[in-house]
């Protein structure tokens, strides 16, 4: 009795991600989201370091997270299952370039142009989560 | 006038230390990914775990017995490895989270990178196990978890959600290609609010204070008063995530970002408030997480056991929480972000319950143990549905998050 009901749960489990692709995403589209939404969030959160709505340390403890997420993304993306052809993965790395300086040197005090890296944030962003399907 | 505040007391205590890096995590995710639209997830999860630590203290009241000692007495050893490994595993991931939860928030309190103080949080965990009493682990640091009620000010503070993100509340809206995404984080929801761990303390926490039927009351006013309210951050956090982040395409893939809710309506304060919510829950969970897994090993094997002996009175009951510590912290050392960790460990955690708690439901209806005190049919057909439910989420959703990329 034991043995059918694991065969049959196997089986089901195996019809669920044979016919699962509808309930996924591809590898691209998810990290292209998924890099969209934390160049979001490193926009947003420069733009409250200078606001007053956050401490800088907390700031700068967020960026080490931020960063994790996205180094070494524009060696991965072009070889990734669903990467679409090489003009829109090439702007896609054209943006990817501008806004990781950002990521990589956040402007968290008035000594820098923390308008402009927030600009080029939100451009990845917006351009990331359009790849990614949202 | 002493057992009301008991009571209340253990009514604080329950509210204050219902989150946990799990519920911080899927709260935070399930609402930027989904609006409202995991908050049933959450809704069940509270009945289930109120019915469940109900059940837990009830049946150490009266049997005078703790879960892991009856199960290891009535189903024998061979089966009390079940559970027992089952929460070694689920455990080891959530404690590594719950470490890495302390050491964000330190981080976002001091901008040192929680990879550096991660060591740190460990220690103060492992210190707290090996000399804190009993009464100091199960307060403290619940208490100060009260502050992640201001979770359920700032919703009103932001003057509640919108229309649109009001009607994801009985509309979900998920996109194409997310379904397992949203079945992932809905496993992972209920892995995280039912957490066994929370009934293996639980029930030996009332064998240290010497529970008897006297206190069924208590226990059941705790229980559900209790856990209701701390269910209202958890609740508060998704919808701070869904009027907060979601319009901001921000996913809440790290604690970092879900605190951003709080700096919306309150500014620094509120940044900071949700850092020390953080702190506080992740410790106090860690402490329970570490505790538990003393109390199932050393309660199935025979030791001696109690957080208020002496460290070398109850040496073996010490020795096996320092070991898990240690696995615990060589898996947080690895670097996965403690959020994603807990989200992982909350869904594993969801695939185990019926192993963790289908042996409750047993003991629940055994008259030898609790005479004229056994579950009514409802809460035996309920919690059996939630565990299937729980169960089901998981076993489905986890291939699929795997081969998306994510898990």
């Amino acid at each position: 009795m034991w043995r059918n009901t694991g065969i049959g749960f196997l089986l089901l489990v195996l019809l669920v991600m044979v016919t699962g692709c509808q309930a996924t995403q591809s590898e691209f589209t998810r990290t292209a989201g998924d890099a969209g939404a934390a160049f979001a969030a490193a926009s947003t959160t420069i733009t409250y370091v200078h606001q007053g709505k956050i401490t800088k340390a907390y700031a700068s403890s967020a960026f080490v997270n931020y960063q994790s997420e996205l180094d070494g993304l524009d060696q991965s993306l072009p070889s990734q299952q669903g990467a679409p052809d090489k003009p829109a993965i090439k702007h896609l790395l054209d943006l990817y370039k501008q806004a990781i300086k950002a990521v990589d040197n956040p402007c968290l005090d008035a000594s820098c142009d923390w308008r402009r890296q927030v600009e080029a944030l939100n451009r990845a962003s917006e351009t990331f989560v359009k790849a990614g399907g949202s | 006038m002493k057992k009301w505040l008991s009571i209340i007391l253990g009514i604080m205590t329950a509210t204050g230390g219902f989150l946990d890096v799990g519920a911080f995590a899927t709260a935070g995710v399930a609402g930027a990914k989904f609006g409202l639209g995991l908050i049933w997830a959450m809704l069940l999860g509270t009945v289930a775990i109120i019915l469940l630590l109900e059940m837990a203290g009830r049946f150490a009241a009266v049997s005078g017995k703790t879960y892991m000692d009856a199960i290891r007495e009535d189903f024998g050893f061979k089966f009390y490895l079940l559970p027992l490994t089952s929460e070694l595993i689920a455990n080891s991931l959530m404690l590594a989270a719950e470490i890495g939860g302390i050491a964000i928030a330190l981080s976002l309190f001091t901008g040192i990178s929680w990879h550096s103080v991660f060591p740190v949080a460990a220690l103060l965990v492992w210190v707290l196990c090996w000399r804190a009493p009993f009464s100091l682990i199960e307060n403290v640091p619940a208490l100060l978890g009260l502050v992640t009620l201001s979770f359920v000010v700032a919703v009103f503070v932001l003057g509640g959600p919108q229309p649109e993100v009001l009607s994801t509340l009985w509309k979900p809206n998920i996109k194409q290609g997310e379904l397992a995404n949203y079945l992932y984080l809905s496993a992972a929801i209920l892995g995280a609010i039912i957490s066994p761990y929370l009934l293996y303390f639980y029930s030996s926490g009332a064998r240290e204070e010497k529970w008897s039927e006297d206190d069924l009351v208590a226990n059941r006013v705790t229980s559900i008063v209790g856990m209701g309210f701390g269910s209202l951050s958890a609740i508060a956090l998704i919808f701070l995530a869904a009027i907060v982040l979601q319009p901001l395409n921000i996913s809440a893939s790290t604690l970092g970002e879900v605190g951003i809710t709080m700096a919306k309506p309150f500014g620094v304060i509120g940044s900071l408030l949700f850092a020390g919510g953080l702190f506080a829950c992740c410790l106090g969970a860690a402490l329970e997480v570490a505790l538990s897994v003393g109390y199932n090993i050393a309660q199935g094997l025979g030791w001696e056991w109690g957080e208020d002996k002496k460290p070398v009175e109850a040496a073996r009951f010490n020795l096996a929480m320092t070991i898990f510590l240690l696995v615990a912290v060589a898996i947080g050392l690895i670097g996965i972000d403690p959020l994603q960790l807990a989200l992982f460990g909350s869904t594993i955690t969801a695939l185990f319950l019926p192993i963790s708690l289908v042996p409750l439901l047993v003991l629940m209806n055994d008259r030898q143990y609790l005479g004229d005190k056994t579950n009514r049919r409802f809460t035996n057909s309920a919690i059996l549905l939630v565990l299937v439910i729980a169960f089901v989420v998981a076993a489905v959703s986890l291939p699929l998050e795997f081969l998306s990329g994510g898990g």
